[in-house]
């Protein structure tokens, strides 16, 4: 997930694609993650159809909640993760859009239906998913397997690791660690979890995003990070090395969602369309370097990304990677151990 | 009479006028949204984002201690952050005015050709964006960064020195945004001062020591107040430099507010944070105030 971008900037940069302004016949809004999606694409999609696209960032699910919620109106398409696929669709906030009667739907992955809500693809398209590892130097580190030799190495070099500023996604390692669910509502689990990392935090260098520059100049030799950092080992392979920890992973999947006000549906639904063209979902994930949820676009990857044991794991590998859920009123449990843990 | 009626109501008039709009402008950005922060610091956190309209005080029970109900639970570690902002905005302060003091009776004996270059370069750093400025910050102590080298070059250390990711980060980083602040109120008040006064306190015998701390000082008082007012307070809520130079692990209340907003769903907890640091600051101002407007009696009498 390069979501990284649109998170350092922090700020919705607007990207304006427009092929010929002049034969504009409509025009479309989206509103995504930071780099999360090819520009060609959305340039191939706007010359294609004479539609003017415009396109807005976000870097948290919970960012992109709150100016929804907050009445932001004109975006037709968004890209919440599952979970909040299912918060949004629970809230009224999106509309049917009934991707699965679409050209191409049989070739999505029905591995990828993960909505609990949506559980037929009524409402949302499955976009890409991706398991969250680590990201790091092979100078340094030669091979990285686990995150027990992960910890190992930080605790020999103290501020040479970093993990992710992300109280789910941090906390989920130390639940991984002690053995429960990334889910868990269990408050003895959760606090298991909060002691494991607080026992690392003198060890680790920093709670960050943004570590692709640190990792590749040597200043950590290992990051925390989404699988769309294999972008980067693919293009410095004997430099950077990604990998699915042995004790297992997070995961996350977006689906592509339409907005219940949206002002151009039939724009965004002949997006959807589009998306799902094989040869489109290919040229998508040779840019995002994410999972791929298009069976038939697999065929079309280049062998490098199709053969990446990160992008496309073993059924082994797959059956060890957790997705996040809504925990609804017992986030709170997560959010005070983290606060804990940033404290201390 | 007549006339004289005339005028001052037109006076009144044109004052009113002129008043106007920055009153409309005050009125609504900012007692509005900071109505919306106090009632909503009193409500219960909705369940993703936003609020549920009941009677919620324990938000502020969270933080202080009381009130608490059966979910809420006092935890120390919101006063301990808070007061390891108050550590971090104070060492700001010093260390911004340790730089500032000097270099204003620098500045202000130059020649003013030099003067208004210098004034230029002061504010210069402001025609590039914050974060690209500390994102410079960052390239420059990390350990393979421009510091590191130099000092590797020249041979003063064999290992790169650990400056990134720590307190010590994030006050260099502070400083750094925060200095033209300082600088440009004490300049004011320095340029002002009147030397007549200093050569005056020789005349009469003071040494160098006492000239300072019995003249120049109170004079400039002024200026050095105004501008540790002017750092201390945005210096308090900041949360971008401790995220990016402390990397996450320095934590101070603007980042609290910050995940209490985003990433814990949890907006009346944030505004009540975001109340309390206003409260404390507003409470600083008004007992300087106090001590000033004092002074000044005391002064009349």
């Amino acid at each position: 997930m390069r979501k990284v971008l649109g998170r350092i900037v922090g700020v919705a940069s607007v990207l304006m694609l427009s092929a010929n302004m002049a034969t504009a016949e409509g025009k479309l809004s989206l509103y995504n993650w930071g780099d999360y999606i090819n520009p060609e694409i959305i340039d191939q999609f706007s010359k294609e159809n004479g539609v003017e696209v415009t396109l807005d960032t976000y870097s948290t699910n919970e960012e992109m909640l709150a100016r929804i919620q907050a009445g932001a109106s004109g975006y037709d398409l968004v890209w919440p993760s599952v979970h909040m696929h299912d918060i949004m669709q629970q809230l009224g906030l999106l509309q049917a859009a009934h991707p699965n009667q679409m050209p191409g739907w049989d070739n999505i992955d029905k591995a990828a239906m993960r909505s609990h809500e949506d559980p037929n693809g009524d409402y949302c398209l499955p976009y890409a998913w991706g398991a969250v590892g680590i990201l790091y130097n092979k100078k340094m580190i030669p091979e990285l397997k686990s995150w027990n030799q992960f910890f190992e190495y930080a605790k020999a070099n103290p501020g040479k690791v970093t993990m992710l500023d992300d109280l789910r996604e941090t906390l989920g390692v130390g639940l991984i660690m002690t053995g429960a669910t990334v889910n868990s509502r269990n408050p003895e689990e959760i606090t298991k979890a909060e002691n494991f990392i607080m026992e690392q935090k003198p060890n680790i260098g920093a709670f960050r995003y943004d570590v692709i520059p640190l990792v590749t100049s040597g200043d950590i030799a290992a990051g925390h990070y989404y699988v769309g950092g294999v972008l980067n080992t693919l293009q410095n392979p004997d430099l950077l090395g990604f990998v699915i920890p042995e004790e297992g992973a997070t995961m996350y999947q977006e689906d592509v969602c339409l907005l219940a006000n949206a002002p151009n549906p039939d724009n965004a639904k002949l997006f959807m369309q589009f998306l799902l063209r094989p040869e489109i979902a290919a040229k998508n994930s040779e840019r995002l370097t994410n999972g791929v949820v298009n069976t038939a676009a697999v065929d079309l990857l280049p062998d490098a990304l199709k053969s990446n044991p990160s992008i496309n794991p073993s059924p082994e590998v797959r059956a060890k990677l957790q997705i996040f859920e809504d925990l609804g009123k017992d986030l709170r449990l997560y959010t005070r151990a983290w606060d804990r843990i940033k404290a201390n | 009479m007549i006339a004289g009626d005339t005028i001052s109501t037109r006076k009144k008039r044109a004052l009113f006028l002129l008043l106007m709009p920055i009153t409309l402008v005050l009125g609504i950005f900012f007692l509005i949204p900071l109505g919306i922060m106090i009632t909503y610091s009193f409500l219960e956190p909705g369940l993703y984002g936003g609020v549920e309209w009941n009677w919620y005080p324990y938000n502020y029970g969270r933080i202080l201690g009381w009130p608490l109900n059966d979910y809420e639970e006092f935890e120390p570690i919101y006063l301990a952050i808070f007061l390891n902002s108050l550590k971090i905005a104070g060492l700001t302060v010093l260390f911004s005015l340790l730089i500032c003091y000097p270099a204003a009776f620098w500045v202000s004996r130059m020649s003013p050709r030099r003067k208004n270059f210098v004034l230029f370069l002061i504010t210069l750093p402001f025609f590039a964006n914050l974060l690209i400025r500390i994102y410079a910050w960052l390239l420059l102590l990390r350990p393979t960064g421009f510091i590191n080298s130099l000092l590797q070059g020249v041979g003063l250390i064999d290992q790169p020195l650990d400056m990134l990711f720590s307190n010590f980060a994030v006050i260099v980083g502070m400083v750094y945004i925060f200095t033209p602040f300082m600088f440009l109120p004490i300049y004011a008040n320095v340029e002002k001062l009147d030397y007549s006064l200093v050569r005056a306190s020789q005349d009469l015998g003071a040494g160098p020591v006492q000239t300072f701390l019995r003249v120049i000082l109170p004079l400039t008082a002024p200026g050095i107040i105004g501008g540790s007012i002017i750092v201390f307070i945005p210096a308090l809520g900041n949360f971008i430099v401790p995220a990016f130079l402390g990397g996450s692990k320095v934590q101070m209340t603007g980042n609290l507010i910050e995940r209490s907003f985003l990433q814990s769903r949890d907006w009346p907890f944030g505004a009540a944070l975001a109340l309390l640091i206003m409260g404390s600051v507003v409470l600083l101002l008004v007992i300087q105030f106090a001590r000033a407007s004092r002074r000044e009696s005391r002064g009349a009498a």
